[in-house]
């Protein structure tokens, strides 16, 4: 074969393999502009790749959909409505029949003034400290098995909460994204670096709510939803939404 | 036809199935039980070295100095036994326990005809399990016997007399004497000894020498004495030293349960339980059952079941001898629902738990059932079983009253000043100050009728600052038992400062 006949191969080849990369870059860009696309038209849904769990708290509800699976979601707020979300949980662990897993810090959770079907569906572990909790939730998102992981430190010493290492959250963040469980930390104060949103819940309440049906003081509620964008290591909140 | 599986050297197979690190050493099985341990069997290498059955340990010692001596193993014997056992139950309903190492099945129901696979089929089972087997199989059960040990590893008799012309006449274990006789009219096959008119043979020596005739014209019928395969899938091990260590005890569980599910596998079973026996050097015996939540027949998960646990095991004494149990079962069939969300792996939950049990303790995990009485706080925690948990019924209307209580525990005792029964001032580790509003007395009151008699009066209480807490009289003494909301910037008070108590208020203030 002469000199010439081969240089025009080659040159065909390379005409070949220039289509056929102009092809690809085409259809990356058809993709991308439809991925784009889907994420005008729906952000919520881009924004949940692991689904949601939901709560049936009207509040939470309509503005995320439920509690975000696969990340970490933290409530921040007076002990008492941590309480009153733990018990609204528990009936929707019922509705959802599935199961979910109470961790609880400071052992203060009181199982006697719940439903039994939804006591049923739930595994508490009431642990000493705070950092055994932690653990504790550790061993439960990587089970995988459940829906719903509690981690209820509000009552637990603000002392033993400040030795929580920050790169804590982060592991658990790690490894809940590896799962389709939704994991809620109770804290007194926002903490949970890696949290993808933040509930503040605000409640004040006196004596006559003891006189009043449960459901109602859970309307009442105040619920702060504050969902968090991640910025390349960082994680920013985004412009504070407020519903009721 | 009859198949007959045997175990060459089965002493020494059923003593080194689990000890590979002996395999490539001189080894002979001891009779313990004899004055000077006689030697009851050995393997190549020893052979080789000249140590032979029958020699007293210190003559075959004095043989092979590097001989590894092991004592004969009645538990590891029967288990390989109970082995060859299940095995022979895969190919015939009937089978017989013949001897050690030595079992005989009936094959006149089998489906099968081509024997030759179905005997290489058992070998490679066998050989699965570490246990070197030969195969015979005859038109009866002295002719299987006789083909099995001439086997390599499998022999298949077709035609009987061509078969047993050329076989020694010692093969069929005759009575020395009456082997000497034969040997001295120059009859050393069974070819030999058929061609010799039976009736005459018996009347020049006897009932033994026709019936060693049929045996070697291959006539003989005997009736099976049947047994049934042992349903215990249960493999033992005596340690040569003390153990101290998981890790030997890992490696000889996992080998273990290779075994056992293999065996489970053999007769289309899971494991549903499994127990953990270790003899301790105290003469003592630490036991363990472990329920599989899913019964299966994975290595791995049994494996990580019996790890977790002994992770955080701790024994007094060492462990000189361990045995693992497994208790077959059904495999579990279950169809999961549209609408459920059941377990996806129960096992993998099942040894979360036990690690969750071994962080904080097993009376600290599991799902509450409350207790049956009025009485406060009294619940107790329970194994949870949520993979037979089926779909529970909908939760009605929430027709639960007033904010849930945090409780603390144990509950904080606490200084309550009271105006005609009521609280009107709380002075306690979690909160103090004056009473703004009181509910209560809620009185309740049980077990009269016996020592646990109990009696509390309940009320919930708002301070001035805003909290809210449940406060408890027992006996005349006061504590705070929980609280439905605390008020962030709540009054506290540094250990060892003196409050004065606010005096009694005016009837009417409270």
């Amino acid at each position: 074969m002469s000199a010439l006949a081969l240089e025009s191969s080659r040159v065909q080849e390379q005409t070949a393999a220039g289509a056929d990369r102009k092809a690809q870059f085409e259809k990356q860009a058809v993709l991308g502009g439809l991925r784009q696309l889907l994420a005008e038209k729906y952000p919520q849904a881009e924004q949940r790749p692991g689904g949601v769990f939901r709560t049936g708290w009207p509040a939470l509800d309509a503005r995320e959909g439920g509690l975000r699976r696969a990340a970490v979601t933290e409530l921040s707020g007076g002990s008492g409505e941590g309480a009153l979300f733990l018990h609204e949980m528990l009936r929707a662990v019922c509705r959802e029949q599935c199961f979910a897993a109470l961790v609880d810090a400071a052992r203060t959770f009181d199982p006697t003034t719940c439903a039994m079907p939804a006591l049923a569906r739930l595994l508490v572990v009431f642990c000493a400290d705070a950092g055994q909790a932690v653990k504790s939730a550790d061993l439960l998102l990587r089970d995988g098995n459940l829906s719903l992981v509690l981690l209820d430190l509000q009552a637990a010493p603000l002392k033993q909460l400040g030795r929580i290492p920050a790169s804590t959250w982060h592991r658990l963040q790690r490894l809940v994204e590896q799962t389709t469980s939704a994991l809620v930390v109770l804290t007194p104060q926002p903490m949970v670096e890696s949290a993808r949103v933040r509930l503040a819940m605000r409640g004040r309440w006196t004596l006559s709510a003891q006189r009043r049906w449960r459901n109602e003081l859970v309307a009442e509620m105040g619920v702060q939803v504050i969902p968090r964008q991640r910025e390349g290591l960082r994680v920013v909140e985004e412009e504070e939404e407020l519903s009721a | 036809m009859y198949a007959v599986l045997l175990l060459p050297n089965f002493r020494l197979q059923a003593a080194l199935r689990f000890r590979e690190e002996w395999q490539a050493r001189p080894v002979a099985i001891t009779d313990e039980a004899s004055a000077k341990a006689r030697v009851l069997e050995v393997n190549e290498l020893a052979a080789r070295e000249g140590v032979a059955p029958g020699q007293a340990s210190p003559q075959a010692m004095a043989r092979c100095a590097a001989l590894q001596l092991v004592a004969q193993s009645a538990a590891q014997e029967a288990a390989t036994q109970a082995v060859l056992l299940e095995m022979g139950g895969t190919l015939s309903p009937e089978i017989e326990s013949t001897g050690p190492g030595y079992v005989t099945a009936n094959l006149h129901g089998a489906r099968t005809r081509e024997w030759m696979k179905m005997g290489t089929g058992v070998v490679d089972a066998l050989a699965s399990l570490r246990l070197t087997a030969r195969v015979g199989i005859g038109a009866n059960p002295d002719l299987a016997f006789l083909a099995a040990r001439q086997a390599r590893p499998v022999l298949v008799v077709q035609t009987p007399t061509a078969f047993l012309a050329n076989l020694a006449i010692h093969e069929l274990e005759p009575p020395p004497d009456l082997l000497a006789v034969l040997r001295e009219w120059g009859l050393h096959n069974l070819g030999q000894l058929t061609a010799l008119p039976r009736g005459e043979l018996m009347d020049r020596l006897g009932p033994e020498a026709a019936r060693l005739w049929e045996r070697a014209a291959g006539r003989t019928e005997r009736p099976l004495r049947l047994v049934r395969p042992s349903e215990a899938f249960a493999e033992s091990c005596e340690f040569e030293h003390e153990v101290e260590t998981i890790e030997p005890l890992l490696f000889l569980l996992r080998r273990f349960l290779e075994h056992l599910t293999t065996r489970l596998g053999h007769v289309y079973r899971v494991a549903g339980q499994m127990t953990l026996t270790l003899k301790l050097a105290n003469d003592g015996e630490y036991a363990r059952t472990f329920t599989v939540p899913s019964p299966t027949a994975q290595v791995e998960v049994l494996f990580r079941i019996v790890h977790t646990h002994l992770e955080s095991l701790r024994l007094e004494h060492c462990a000189v001898a361990m045995s693992l149990r497994l208790e077959a079962t059904l495999p579990e069939r279950q169809q999961f629902q549209l609408f459920e969300s059941p377990l996806r792996d129960p096992n993998r939950f099942g040894e979360t738990l036990g690690r969750l049990a071994a962080l904080v303790g097993a009376e600290n995990v599991g799902v509450a059932q409350v207790l049956d009485t009025h009485q406060p706080d009294r619940f107790r925690l329970e194994k949870p079983r949520f993979h037979e948990l089926g779909r529970t019924a909908p939760l009605g209307e929430d027709l639960a009253v007033g904010l849930p209580l945090r409780r603390y525990r144990p509950a904080l005792s606490a200084t309550v000043q009271t105006v005609r029964g009521r609280p009107t001032f709380l002075f306690s580790e979690a909160a103090n100050g004056p009473v703004r509003a009181a509910l209560g007395p809620y009185r309740a009151s049980g077990a009269w009728w016996d020592n646990e008699v109990w009696a509390v009066e309940e009320w919930d209480v708002e301070l001035e600052n805003g909290g809210l807490y449940r406060l408890a009289c027992v006996a005349q003494a006061w504590r705070v038992e929980g609280c439905y909301g605390e008020v962030e910037e709540a009054e506290t008070i540094p250990q060892g400062r003196i409050v004065m108590m606010p005096g009694i208020r005016k009837a009417g203030e409270e």
